[in-house]
């Protein structure tokens, strides 16, 4: 007799069902659940499974639960099933699903009488043919229950824990041993049942849990939480084995030192006893009453949802135009369900944000513990929910807010004290919902943050100057947290380090549509506000009109809409230097006139007196503006489909969405619009990409350059990045320093080089009272380079021409439409006079190589200069596409990769990805370096596998990445 | 390319001025008249702009002007649909001709005194009875246009 494939599946997923009821039952008596019940539905699953396979013809499997039954019934008369027979079971169990897989078993009924089941009982199969699920159901289960174990350890450490605790404890960690074994993880089990055992004499009362112990424990949990990453990923786990055995040596002896003392148990505060148990108990109940279900099952559903939204939308917008009243009612209904069953959607990947936010304790307890402050920290809302996906993407930004907090933030105590706080620092997370979003706010009671200070640190790090900073508002200066390179510098100790500064806090934080917002008096304490949307793919937005275009602007970025009356002479839109302004609540904003962002004609959009104009305020990464609107349409919940990179590149769009007439809008990318807005309309008119033309990108690299007048009819420039400062000296306080003119600059002396003389001018006779000198930094030390006059600085894209040099210490030509330009090497001028070997130099490691990507004749020249002066050898490449060439065809080796991003055929995140992949060079270190230095494209870059991204600056920290970076490497070699 | 070896290939065919092109009819997922079309402002000019195809997003490339040659008016043209790497592309083209067998041995690559910013596009030429058919490369223009790579999720 045969099956059909049908019957053979109803029998499967029939099995299946009748080992999930057993398999449940099981652990539920093994945590403890009434007897009975429980071992007549493991009874009945058993039973009822043997009958299934004899119809089936199953011998192998009939065989199998018949035994299993028959050891199950030697316990009927019982009250409970010993725990190594639980196990014993759930062997079965994996058994009977290996044999629906069509794997063949060998099982061992016998039960010996050792409680440890070791792992050579389990023959079932091979580790490695673990079921998948089943793995992931494990591990899974491992990170519920070291959660669980760690909050229990922590209560263990404050002493406000009862014996409840401890059971509690001593199950989880039973039940993480006993799944391990199973599993063959034995170092996860050993660990564990080591850990259980140092439990067992605090959980038999008559001992207090010693400090060591628990720091113990914590270290345990600590290693198999890594254990179980490992597993996770695969990933062989051998390189741990001698950890854990000396952890479970220290985990004996501190078990055995454990003095016995008097049970005079501290009577636990009953609060913190009625919030844990009540709470796990409701979690319990959860949890039989609910099944797991595949995220991307999850996700499907709710694009679907996306779409049914939109068809409900259509419907709607259709309804309103019929006369049928029976039709009217339905899409009424139609609507209801919808927003019913859209608001149930969401829910479903809700999840409370107490499940991150746990995480922390152990953070803070660690740190607290190394930097030796004493921390406490408090939540409230945990129970806030977000969706599980963006919830992923804050617990690094958050980790990372939270351990600054301890490492920055809080001071040590006796600084407290001095300071007249209490020595315990105050870490406070508050989750809450507000206006459609989720509000998370970290503060501490820390130092606080000192303008000064942060100033000093941003004008140190060359991130401002000095004018911009007299300028900054008290808000702005806390916002420079956030500039790229401020942090990871600043951040020395390991605690904060991790390669995340905060500008990839908000960097992440932005990326899924959220803000964040900084505040902190100093002395009293820092507070970070973060908001974010409560899902990504349905965002409710502004419908507004503008020109013949309908788009529509995230209600997330949107303060609030203006709308005014220009014949109102109190209040209207002023000018200010042909800038559009209008005064909000005392403040100046700024206004932008979409149209001409956006490039459309308008016929009558003049301004005048008689005008009503709609303005909608927007936030964009902490600065507001106003855009002038034609026409505000409507307010709706639109589904976000992404566009392709092309209209992407644009930057003023995030995406497209069809309304509910069918039309298509695009959303706007409010912190584009202000990026592009302030290049001023004439960059907005030329932002329209030219693809076709290959020049176009590879001039995309603006270069800064310094005009002096030498003495010579021709203008010369120098590039800016050389230039360190630029000063005005008297020609009576040059001094002689044996034949060498010299000026005593900021105590140091400055030996001056005249650029005329050494490019072969004739000295200029004419002498004024003072003459400017161009101060440039070769190797550490400072030189003044003399010209006759500084002209002003040209940012331009235009190429060099290095076909024409008629002397050393020229670069080559630009090109103006007007004129010539020499740019001169001040290097090789400065070395004419004192050649590099004469100076002690700070040379860094002869014999390293470096591949140098780029495809701007200057910066290949001037940069490759740059490094051989070091004593590198440069190798150059044009383009990524050479540079792979270079790489693969001679096989060379280098120490690091420095690369362009913006360059034709392959660019810099393409060579990154390439080079990242290659099986041999994968391992070369790569710096990048752009002009294109905003967020997005930083992210991107340490994503591609550069190690560093800097934006062209000044060569002394170029020349620093340099040597981190090929340092790092010898070390690691 | 297997269009090197005796295989027969079936084309969409559709004209710009009096030129043919094609595209593999696999690839071809449906052609509709007088699409109605959203314009991106900002957008380089080829983008002719977003059509909603039943729900669906797709971005209207202009023949014509990726070609460089003068526009025309949109309520004349013809929409090709293709479906690239799940991205929708909708190629507006003046008109659609039929769907040919072409023979693997009649292609021929792209002659080079073609400017770069036609031939980049094409993929190859077949050589048919007294009309040159140039045939579209699908990849290349899906290439310059892939999603964004930080899309959600």
């Amino acid at each position: 007799m045969s099956f059909s494939d049908q019957e053979i599946e109803e029998f499967k997923a029939e099995a299946l069902e009748l080992l999930e009821i057993a398999e449940k039952s099981l652990l539920a008596l093994d945590s403890g659940a009434e007897f009975r019940p429980s071992f007549d539905a493991i009874f009945r699953g058993f039973h009822n499974l043997k009958g299934a396979a004899g119809m089936m013809e199953l011998m192998e499997l009939q065989a199998h639960t018949h035994e299993l039954e028959n050891i199950l019934m030697s316990f009927k008369d019982g009250d409970s099933i010993p725990k190594p027979y639980i196990s014993l079971f759930l062997r079965g169990i994996d058994g009977v699903k290996s044999i629906l897989d069509g794997q063949k078993i060998s099982f061992n009924y016998k039960m010996e009488q050792s409680t440890q089941v070791s792992p050579a009982q389990v023959q079932v199969t091979k580790v490695s043919e673990v079921p998948a699920l089943a793995l992931d159901e494990f591990v899974c289960e491992c990170e519920e229950v070291i959660e669980r174990i760690s909050v229990g350890l922590q209560q263990l450490e404050n002493g406000s824990y009862t014996s409840d605790t401890v059971d509690a404890l001593y199950r989880d960690v039973h039940s993480l041993k006993g799944g391990a074994y199973l599993f063959s993880f034995s170092l996860v089990g050993d660990l564990a049942h080591a850990m259980e055992s140092s439990l067992e004499k605090i959980r038999a009362g008559g001992h207090l849990p010693s400090t060591a112990l628990i720091n113990c424990l914590f270290k345990s949990i600590g290693v198999i939480e890594s254990l179980i990453q490992r597993i996770k990923q695969k990933a062989p786990d051998k390189d741990f084995a001698s950890i854990v055995s000396a952890i479970i040596r220290a985990l004996n002896l501190s078990a055995e030192k454990l003095e016995s003392r008097p049970t005079q148990k501290k009577e636990p505060e009953v609060e913190t006893v009625s919030v844990v148990t009540p709470k796990e108990k409701e979690s319990e109940n959860e949890g039989t009453a609910s099944i797991r279900v595949s995220v991307s099952l999850l996700d499907n559903l709710m694009a679907l949802m996306g779409e049914m939204v939109l068809v409900r939308n259509q419907v709607l917008q259709y309804s309103n135009k019929s006369e049928d009243m029976e039709f009217l009612s339905m899409s009424k209904r139609l609507n209801a369900v919808t927003s019913e069953i859209q608001g149930e959607m969401m829910k479903t990947r809700m999840q409370p944000i107490g499940n991150v936010l746990n995480k922390f304790n152990r953070v803070v307890r660690d740190l607290s513990q190394e930097l030796k402050k004493s921390i406490t920290l408090n939540f409230h809302g945990a129970d806030t929910e977000l969706d599980k996906s963006l919830l992923e993407a804050i617990k690094d930004p958050l980790t990372h807010i939270v351990r600054n907090s301890c490492d920055h933030g809080i001071e040590a105590p006796e600084v407290r004290r001095k300071h007249g706080k209490s020595e315990t620092g105050t870490i406070n997370i508050k989750a809450y919902h507000e206006g459609g979003q989720v509000v998370i706010e970290v503060s501490d009671d820390g130092k606080g943050l000192h303008t000064d200070v942060l100033l000093r640190k941003a004008m140190e790090k060359g991130l401002i100057t000095q004018e911009q900073a007299n300028k900054l508002t008290e808000k702005e200066i806390y916002h420079l947290i956030f500039a790229p390179g401020f942090s990871t510098a600043a951040a020395v100790t390991n605690l904060s380090g991790r390669g995340v500064g905060m500008d990839v806090v908000r960097t992440n934080i932005e990326r899924i549509g959220g803000t964040v917002e900084i505040n902190g008096a100093a002395g009293i304490g820092t507070s970070i506000k973060i908001k974010i949307p409560l899902t990504l793919a349905i965002v409710p937005a502004l419908i507004v009109k503008c020109g013949e275009g309908t788009f529509a602007i995230p209600q997330v970025k949107l303060e609030g809409l203006l709308r005014i009356d220009q014949s109102n002479t109190e209040n209207r839109i002023e000018t200010l230097h042909g800038a559009l302004v209008y005064r909000l609540r005392g403040n100046i904003l700024p206004l932008v006139d979409l149209n001409k962002v956006l490039g459309i004609e308008t016929n009558n959009k003049i301004i005048d007196d008689n005008s009503i104009i709609t303005i909608a305020v927007l936030n964009a990464e902490q600065c507001s503006f106003g855009v002038i609107i034609d026409e505000i349409h409507d307010t709706a919940d639109i589904v976000v489909k992404p566009l392709n990179r092309l209209l992407k590149s644009l930057k003023v769009y995030s995406g497209a969405t069809i309304l509910g007439d069918g039309s298509v809008a695009l959303i706007f990318d409010v912190v584009g619009i202000s990026k592009v807005a302030q290049l001023g309309q004439e960059n907005a008119q030329n932002a329209e990409l030219d693809i076709q033309s290959e020049k176009a990108r590879k001039t995309a690299d603006l270069q800064d350059f310094l005009l002096v007048r030498l003495n010579s009819p021709a203008k010369h420039a120098l590039a800016l990045a050389y230039v360190n400062r630029l000063e005005e000296f008297k020609r009576k306080d040059i001094e002689y320093s044996g034949s060498q003119r010299v000026i005593r600059y900021r105590d140091i002396i400055l030996p001056l080089v005249s650029a005329s003389e050494h490019l072969g001018y004739a000295s200029r006779k004419v002498e004024s009272e003072t003459f400017p000198v161009v101060v440039i930094q070769r190797s550490g030390q400072l030189f003044g380079l003399e010209v006759d006059e500084i002209l002003d600085t040209l940012s331009t894209t235009l190429e060099m021409d290095t076909s024409l040099i008629p002397h050393p210490g020229i670069f080559g030509n630009l090109n103006t439409s007007e004129e010539l330009i020499v740019v001169i090497n001040p290097f090789e001028l400065i070395n004419r006079e004192f050649p590099e070997g004469k100076i002690a130099s700070v040379k860094t490691d002869n014999g390293l190589r470096i591949l140098l990507v780029e495809d701007t004749v200057f910066f290949r020249k001037s940069m490759k200069h740059l490094f051989e002066e070091r004593g590198y050898e440069v190798v150059t490449a044009e383009d990524g596409k050479e540079a792979l060439d270079i790489l693969n065809e001679h096989n060379q080796s280098f120490d690091l990769i420095v690369s362009d991003i913006e360059m034709p055929r392959m660019n810099g995140f393409q060579l990154a990805t390439n080079v990242r992949k290659h099986p041999v060079f994968s391992k070369i270190p790569m710096l990048a370096i752009s002009s294109r230095a905003d967020k997005q494209y930083q992210t991107e870059g340490v994503k591609s596998g550069f190690d560093i991204y800097l934006e062209k600056l000044k060569p002394s920290v170029l020349l620093a990445a340099v040597v981190e970076l090929t340092t790092k490497t010898r070390n690691v070699a | 390319m297997n269009t090197k070896q005796n295989t027969i290939e079936q084309l969409t065919t559709f004209y710009i001025g009096s030129d043919l092109f094609g595209i593999e009819v696999m690839k071809v997922q449906e052609v509709f008249r007088n699409p109605s079309v959203v314009p991106v402002p900002l957008a380089p000019n080829f983008v002719r702009g977003l059509i909603n195809l039943r729900g669906q997003i797709a971005t209207a490339l202009g023949l014509r002007e990726l070609f460089g040659r003068p526009t025309t008016e949109l309520s004349d043209q013809m929409s090709v649909v293709c479906k690239i790497d799940g991205n929708l592309v909708s190629v507006i083209v003046d008109s659609i001709g039929d769907v040919v067998e072409v023979d693997g041995n009649r292609f021929e690559a792209v002659p080079e005194t073609i400017p770069l910013n036609i031939r980049r596009y094409i993929k190859g030429i077949f050589k048919m009875d007294g009309v040159l058919l140039s045939v579209i490369d699908l990849d290349q223009l899906s290439k310059e246009l892939s999603p964004a790579m930080e899309s959600l999720n």
